[in-house]
């Protein structure tokens, strides 16, 4: 860590405080807003967040070396944390903070695109379902059944050893064709209840079309729960990366994937015991902030709660 | 009522009949075989011919499908390709590890994860239940292998207490038939247990505070307080019994989540369970032992979610009288 890496990185974090405060002034002017604040856990779990995606955009100029840099084979192997690597070095002689840097960019992006994808299916088989009931509803909903009762890494292991090496837009494409279930469940007891209210038949009598019915006046209301599914489901989908990156099916190495980190760093523990643990702190912290930031949104746009 | 769980064990059994279709159809649609000429350059045709032969894999697919149908409901697994063994026996064998080990950690998970909720949830928003919830939210968000290793290191490798893998001392124990041997396991079970129960328990603990704080509101509450019954008494009796109806729920929703944490942590301590014959299994292309698998997995995760609803049913007249209208 050079002077200038310093520097970055105390920007980064007076960036994420200001980006923080922001959001925080313009909150104040709903009442959403505000519950979401009164949250204790929602500022802080914000300020995790922005840091965190900050230093990912950043990585070049928070991070000395570059991530795939073997800085000396022979004698810096497993170096222990210093001022020069704050980190330390992992079992290949790579720097161990500019590795976590880099690899914010890919266990972050990997859960934003793979929850994305996950939500966006989930929405919409939820409200087809949902809107158009009987057998459309039955069919769907025996599916994400059989969905459910698979376990999530089997078929994520299956899907991608069986297919040998795959690349990462694929990865990110399959984890979230797996992670949609749960989320199509939520939306369908949202759209139910939708379905019937007085706008959406207003609608329905002025002869929109149902895609249209469903696009413009019941999605946007069913809001809520598919934004906190999707806070929670980006967690998710980390540790899921991780898991699988672990048993070496994720992310292909030489990337520095979170979850490659560890893996990499296992073999090492005992003598380097901080190759491994910093990347695994990196995704607690990380997903914790998501799930204290979902925690948050769920009481702040669950209107049953306001009564409380 | 009967009616009911009798509709919910004929949907279980077709959910399990789709996991195993679809998986049967997804490993065979894979690129590549495990026994394909251009990975073993060295074997005879003729070979490679026999062996697809002796496991059926020169029929076309739909027959091998019926086939296997047909083998499963009469309770035969065929033979593994690459343990030389029935696939029925690897499974035999590897179920009571995972079971052992779930239960194990069901245990932690729901001893802790209880007393945490209900202490938090007496001392709402206290020091105590704020640094206790910090701390829950904390080790929820962990990867659960990423902790066993940590919990490795400190405890296997630093300290010397517990072992760094296995399921018993090979040498002294290379099977339980001791009071000795017993302990013996019980040590080897502490470490992965715990860390699958302490991830599982910090959920719970969020789960099990907010069910109190809802619960905590009700009327009958405040009647129990009118009484003047002591405080202590109304959390523990009269919020606890009807806190606990959603817990039933995370019952259920612990099967898959043991399941998925056992298959990284069962690597993490070379614990010989089903989620390491699975991962072992999808690498070597063993197509029965798979197929085996995400029937026995897709059981579990439908058997929990059926014990759940029964479960819920009898302990809750409300759910019940909807149930038996629907």
């Amino acid at each position: 860590m050079n002077i200038w890496n310093w520097v970055a990185l105390g920007g980064a974090a007076v960036l994420a405080l200001i980006v923080v405060g922001a959001a925080r002034r313009r909150a104040g002017a709903s009442a959403s807003g505000r519950r979401f604040f009164r949250h204790p856990t929602a500022a802080p779990g914000l300020f995790v967040l922005a840091f965190f995606v900050l230093v990912a955009l950043a990585a070049p100029l928070v991070a000395p070396y570059h991530p795939y840099e073997q800085i000396d084979v022979d004698h810096l192997q497993n170096h222990a944390p210093s001022t020069r690597y704050i980190l330390g070095t992992d079992p290949l002689s790579r720097d161990v903070w500019s590795r976590v840097a880099y690899g914010a960019r890919i266990s972050l992006g990997i859960g934003a695109l793979a929850m994305l994808v996950a939500v966006t299916i989930g929405a919409a088989v939820g409200a087809t379902a949902g809107y158009f009931r009987r057998w459309v509803d039955t069919a769907l909903m025996r599916l994400v059944d059989v969905g459910l009762a698979m376990p999530r890494i089997f078929a994520l292991l299956m899907v991608v050893a069986l297919w040998g090496h795959i690349a990462v837009p694929v990865l990110v494409l399959v984890i979230g064709l797996t992670g949609w279930f749960a989320t199509s469940r939520l939306v369908r007891a949202e759209v139910l209840s939708l379905r019937e209210r007085e706008f959406v038949v207003a609608a329905r009598a002025l002869g929109a079309r149902p895609g249209r019915v469903i696009a413009r006046h019941v999605l946007p209301n069913a809001a809520a729960p598919i934004i906190v599914s999707a806070a929670l489901g980006i967690g998710n989908v980390m540790l899921l990366e991780a898991g699988l990156s672990f048993l070496g099916m994720g992310v292909p190495s030489p990337a520095p994937s979170w979850g490659n980190m560890i893996a990499d760093g296992w073999s090492k523990m005992a003598v380097a015991p901080w190759s491994a643990t910093f990347p695994g702190l990196a995704i607690s912290l990380v997903v914790m902030a998501l799930n204290a930031v979902g925690d948050a949104l769920r009481d702040a746009l669950d209107p049953r709660r306001e009564a409380v | 009522m009967i009616v009911w769980v009798v509709r919910r064990v004929a949907a279980s059994i077709a959910i399990v009949w789709a996991v195993v279709t679809l998986t049967f159809f997804a490993i065979h649609a894979a690129p590549g075989s495990p026994f394909m000429p251009e990975n073993s350059e060295n074997i005879d045709p003729q070979t490679i011919q026999r062996i697809r032969q002796k496991f059926g894999l020169d029929q076309p697919l739909p027959l091998q499908y019926l086939f296997y149908i047909r083998n499963v409901t009469q309770g035969e697994f065929s033979e593994s390709f690459a343990l030389h063994r029935p696939v029925a026996d690897a499974l035999a064998e590897a179920i009571p590890h995972t079971f052992l080990l779930a239960l194990a950690a069901l245990l932690i998970d729901f001893t802790v994860g209880l007393a945490l909720g209900i202490y938090q949830a007496m001392r709402e928003r206290t020091a105590g239940d704020i640094v206790l919830g910090n701390v829950a939210l904390f080790v929820n968000s962990m990867p659960t292998f990423w902790l066993g290793l940590v919990l490795l290191l400190v405890f296997a490798q630093r300290l010397s207490a517990f072992p760094v893998g296995g399921i018993a001392d090979p040498v002294f124990c290379p099977r339980i038939n001791s009071a000795a041997c017993v302990l013996d396991f019980v040590w080897h079970l502490t470490l992965p247990a715990l860390t699958l129960g302490l991830v599982g328990a910090a959920g719970t603990a969020r789960f099990q505070r907010a069910a109190m704080l809802e619960v905590i509101r009700q009327e009958y509450v405040r009647t129990a307080r009118a009484k003047g019954l002591r405080e202590r008494r109304v959390w523990l009796v009269h919020a606890l019994r009807n806190a606990l109806l959603p817990f039933i729920t995370l019952v259920g929703l612990a099967f898959p989540f043991l399941l998925t944490g056992a298959v990284l942590v069962e690597t993490v301590f070379a614990w010989p369970g089903m989620g390491q014959l699975a991962v072992r299994a999808i690498l070597e292309r063993d197509y029965p032992v798979v197929t085996g698998a995400a029937l026995v997995t897709s059981t579990m995760v439908v058997l929990g979610n059926l014990i759940a609803d029964v479960l819920y049913a009898v302990a809750d007249p409300r759910i019940r009288v909807r149930g038996a209208g629907a």
